[in-house]
């Protein structure tokens, strides 16, 4: 082999990896631009939460339970409620007694409150997931309609995904010993209803709905108001969307 | 020679090693693993299997017509029946096995109150009293019908 073959060959090995190494992205870019994820499957499904609306009531954690059967004693929750209350000071407060299943007493000191209101919570069923890529044995994983959901019989309990999950949205089974979250009611959306939850919340302040249908409630809710993810700097692209939320909600 | 014979049992080793994984590997692995994606594809089936609690709102309608009618043109038009009267498939698949729930009058301004009461948190439009001024010890659907709040 003499220089020039090698420059000669070293040239076009280098422009070859070079090809690919643009290549690769820019077909990337273009699937998504022309296919956004949540536009690749029919159904495809989201989640809306209209701050405003929400009263505080806790139906919604009271029906979440008893459909899934969800452990009764606090800290076992697929959905909960919080508050936020804002004092004049600038102390910031959240509390969720009880996850809000029993309601909330009025907050103290309501003079120095400059603003009060409730925040659903629930999975956001990330489109890129931390959950779902800890998961050491391929227990925790994403449906073909979006939904993240927990094999049972597959967990080992290692709890891995509970700790990777920013939102604090998976707890571990007393009961099972494995990793449980909400499901969106799979049992239910698949069978044309509402989850529990939507069903249960008398003020409207959840919504559920197809993403991939272009005239759908939840699609027309997300075109027209002006909506939020939490934590956007994580990168997880939640499907979990809300409406008026407040700067100070984590 | 002699060497060849050594590497010959290595590679023997390495075989049985080799065809003993795939065996075990064959064994454990769940039938439906890989099917869709990294999981077990029956466990979408099992979950989408879990038995229903709320029968949801279009179950109610064809045998409680009437309340169903008073409730479509008021203000609680938005809450579902078992908001109220509690998860009721049990009853809709058999009408008599269950009766559904329903606030009893002693019970009642706690059950309204869980929406109604005055909080300083709720949206400042949504309607609320305070429960211990407002007429004490009546029960709030003497003045409020439930199906039909004014």
């Amino acid at each position: 082999m003499n220089r020039r073959h090698f420059l000669r060959t070293a040239a076009l090995a280098v422009a070859a990896f070079a090809g690919r190494a643009v290549a690769a992205p820019l077909a990337a870019a273009e699937k998504f631009f022309k296919e956004p994820p949540w536009r690749r499957k029919k159904p495809y499904w989201g989640y809306a939460v209209d701050v405003a609306k929400c009263i505080g009531c806790g139906r919604c954690v009271d029906a979440c339970k008893t459909e899934n059967d969800v452990p009764r004693e606090p800290f076992y929750f697929r959905t909960w409620v919080e508050r936020y209350v804002l004092r004049r000071t600038g102390e910031v407060s959240v509390d969720s007694p009880n996850g809000g299943l029993d309601g909330y007493p009025a907050p103290r000191e309501p003079e120095s409150i400059a603003q009060s209101f409730f925040v659903p919570k629930l999975c956001g069923h990330c489109e890129n997931s931390p959950c779902e890529q800890v998961c050491p044995v391929g227990a925790s994983f994403k449906t073909v309609d979006g939904v993240v959901l927990v094999d049972r019989k597959y967990c080992i309990g290692c709890r891995y995904c509970i700790q990777a999950c920013p939102y604090g949205c998976r707890y571990f089974h007393p009961e099972l010993q494995v990793a449980d979250k909400c499901t969106l009611c799979y049992h239910r959306i698949t069978k044309g209803l509402q989850p529990a939850c939507v069903e249960n919340c008398p003020t409207g302040a959840r919504m559920f709905g197809d993403l991939s249908d272009p005239e759908s409630a939840l699609t027309k809710f997300r075109e027209t108001e002006r909506i939020q993810t939490l934590k956007p700097h994580m990168g997880t692209e939640p499907k979990l969307v809300y409406k008026g939320l407040h700067k100070e909600v984590r | 020679m002699k060497d060849i014979r050594h590497l010959l049992h290595v590679a023997a080793a390495f075989v049985v090693v080799i065809i003993g994984f795939l065996i075990a590997r064959h064994l454990v692995v769940p039938k439906s693993f890989g099917r869709i994606g990294h999981y077990r594809a029956d466990a979408v089936d099992e979950i989408k299997a879990l038995p229903l609690r709320y029968a949801g709102e279009q179950a109610c309608a064809p045998c409680h017509r009437a309340q169903a009618k008073a409730k479509a043109s008021s203000r609680h038009k938005g809450i579902r029946c078992e908001s109220c009267h509690g998860a009721l498939q049990a009853h809709a698949e058999a009408p008599s096995s269950l009766k559904p729930a329903k606030p009893k009058e002693g019970e009642m301004r706690a059950f309204c109150a869980r929406c109604h009461e005055k909080n300083l948190s709720r949206p400042a439009k949504f309607p609320q009293v305070d429960p211990r001024e407002h007429n004490p010890g009546v029960a709030c659907s003497q003045c409020h019908p439930p199906h039909q709040p004014k």
